[in-house]
């Protein structure tokens, strides 16, 4: 009686290749070798920069096996993600995952490099961390690391939990040649910027910072529990931030309506739709919360 | 539940009821390459590249071992058939079909468990899923059918069976492309050999006629 766990483990598996696999497609733009997709939208498609390796003359393979013209919306080398624009809306959209991903839960590393079908190969979620400096000059936010195999063409294709959604996009371009998975929710944000603006604006304060606590009488004025903000310990001179009013000994709480409580959270949201834009942000100054509007500057 | 008792559970059942079918092939010169009962009354299935110049030797796991009969060897598909004088095996069957709800068997993303010798380390049992289903060209320039799979094979392996989660045989271990992608010969050509070698095989046996329907 016992078996069946192992067979209905067995047929999770080949189920969540099966769903996952639909949304993923061939993606033909560079010589001899196709790579991989994710279908994120009916006629977008989301894959690695480093495998769009030619501007014109772009196909992608559905996993009904048809050939779409398609042309590229926008790329990023810095996070060695790109979308694809599809010449009509016909794919199968991914579903990405709502629980991301954790240490040791099983994970499917799935791609089509070829027309012959799908191919997977199973791993367990080996790390998740970051941020982390990519081989590519660019920041990630997180990234999932997965002890399965990907074999060639698998760069752009995703990384699957035993429920068949999408965990992240694999990629073999951001540390040298080892194989990386980029988070949904980050790709996905990132994918949502490119093809809309083409490229990733990268906002830019100018200034240093560092976590530090933050009493629970000053929660209080701030109406919320926050434990953690970011003293600012120095301010670049003709900085978007010294332009904007930030002092060193402020400590910043939030941006854009987001509370801040360490580096990572500020980074995120710095690079995306802030750039280039009047913000507000709120800071704690003499222990009173004030909020200044800050020209965050693009880079 | 106790999941992980349970898992381990299945696995080793699973372990149990394929391991009494996996033999030894031993050549007279090279090492050893792994291989299947096929029936039970004395089919071995293994890997044509396993067969030497001479006929091998068969060990089965009660120790026992055997002097074999080449009935056939193909090095197009690399398999090789033989015979022993042996009763009351236990073969392994062949995947049937696909399973219901399935439109494919083996389906990318199954689990898959291969069992061999590898290294010559006797009885070694390897997980994986199904890769890939594929095609790979032989000399005569025809497409076969094959697994594609993420289990480690290593030498010693070939022969061996790539079995799914009902111990069902669904490729023969044959080779490692690449250093990380296994090769399995796909059923639907071993049983095309098979049954061809037993309907070619006019010359009869011993004690048993091995008749198609041994196969099944």
């Amino acid at each position: 009686m016992s078996k069946t766990i192992l067979v209905e483990l067995s047929d999770a598996l080949a189920d969540a290749a099966e769903m996952a696999g639909k949304a993923t497609v061939l993606v033909n733009a560079r010589r001899r070798m196709p790579a991989s997709g994710i279908a994120y939208a009916a006629d977008l498609i989301l894959t690695a920069d480093h495998v769009i390796e030619r501007e014109e003359d772009i196909t992608v393979t559905l996993a009904d096996s048809t050939e779409i013209k398609a042309k590229i919306a926008g790329r990023d080398a810095g996070s060695d993600l790109a979308v694809l624009k599809l010449e009509r809306a016909a794919a199968q959209v991914a579903e990405a995952t709502k629980s991301p991903a954790r240490l040791g839960q099983l994970a499917l590393v799935l791609g089509r490099p070829s027309k012959n079908g799908i191919e997977a190969s199973l791993g367990t979620v080996s790390a998740v961390g970051g941020p982390v400096q990519t081989g590519r000059g660019g920041m990630l936010e997180k990234y999932i690391r997965t002890d399965g195999i990907s074999y060639p063409g698998f760069s752009g294709g995703p990384l699957v939990a035993a429920d068949g959604t999408v965990l992240g996009v694999n990629t073999s371009g951001l540390a040298n040649g080892v194989a990386l998975t980029i988070p949904a929710d980050v790709a996905w944000k990132i994918a949502d910027t490119l093809a809309k603006h083409g490229r990733v604006k990268h906002g830019y304060l100018g200034i240093r910072s560092q976590a530090v606590e933050i009493p629970d009488a000053t929660q209080k004025m701030l109406k919320r529990e926050q434990g953690t903000g970011l003293l600012i310990v120095s301010v670049e001179k003709d900085s978007p931030a010294s332009k904007g009013g930030l002092m060193v000994g402020d400590i910043l709480v939030k941006v854009a309506d987001v509370p801040v409580f360490h580096h990572d959270e500020l980074f995120t949201r710095l690079s995306g739709d802030v750039a280039g834009k009047s913000t507000p942000i709120e800071i704690l100054r003499g222990g009173q919360p004030q909020t200044l509007n800050v020209l965050i500057g693009e880079r | 539940m106790n999941f992980n008792g349970t898992f381990t559970q299945a696995i080793h059942e699973l372990v149990e009821q394929v391991m009494p079918s996996l033999v030894i092939v031993r050549g007279r010169r090279h090492g050893a390459g792994a291989g299947i009962v096929w029936s039970e009354n004395g089919l071995i299935l293994t890997n044509n590249h396993v067969v030497g110049r001479h006929t091998p030797i068969v060990v089965l796991q009660n120790d026992g071992e055997y002097e074999s009969r080449l009935l056939a060897r193909d090095p197009d598909v690399d398999l090789a058939l033989l015979s022993i004088e042996a009763t009351n095996l236990t073969p392994l069957k062949p995947v049937a079909g696909a399973r219901q709800g399935a439109s494919v068997s083996p389906r990318v993303g199954e689990l898959v468990f291969a069992f061999g010798h590898p290294w010559g380390q006797r009885n070694t049992v390897t997980r994986g899923i199904v890769s890939a289903l594929a095609f790979a060209q032989n000399r005569r320039g025809e497409m076969l059918p094959i697994v594609r799979s993420d289990v480690r094979l290593a030498p010693g392996n070939s022969g061996g069976p790539l079995v799914n989660t009902n111990g069902e045989v669904v490729g023969i271990n044959a080779m490692i492309i690449g250093g990380d992608q296994s090769v399995s010969i796909a059923t639907s050509v071993v049983n095309e050999f098979v049954n061809k070698v037993l309907a070619n095989n006019k010359e009869p046996t011993t004690s048993n006629q091995h008749t198609p329907q041994d196969v099944i």
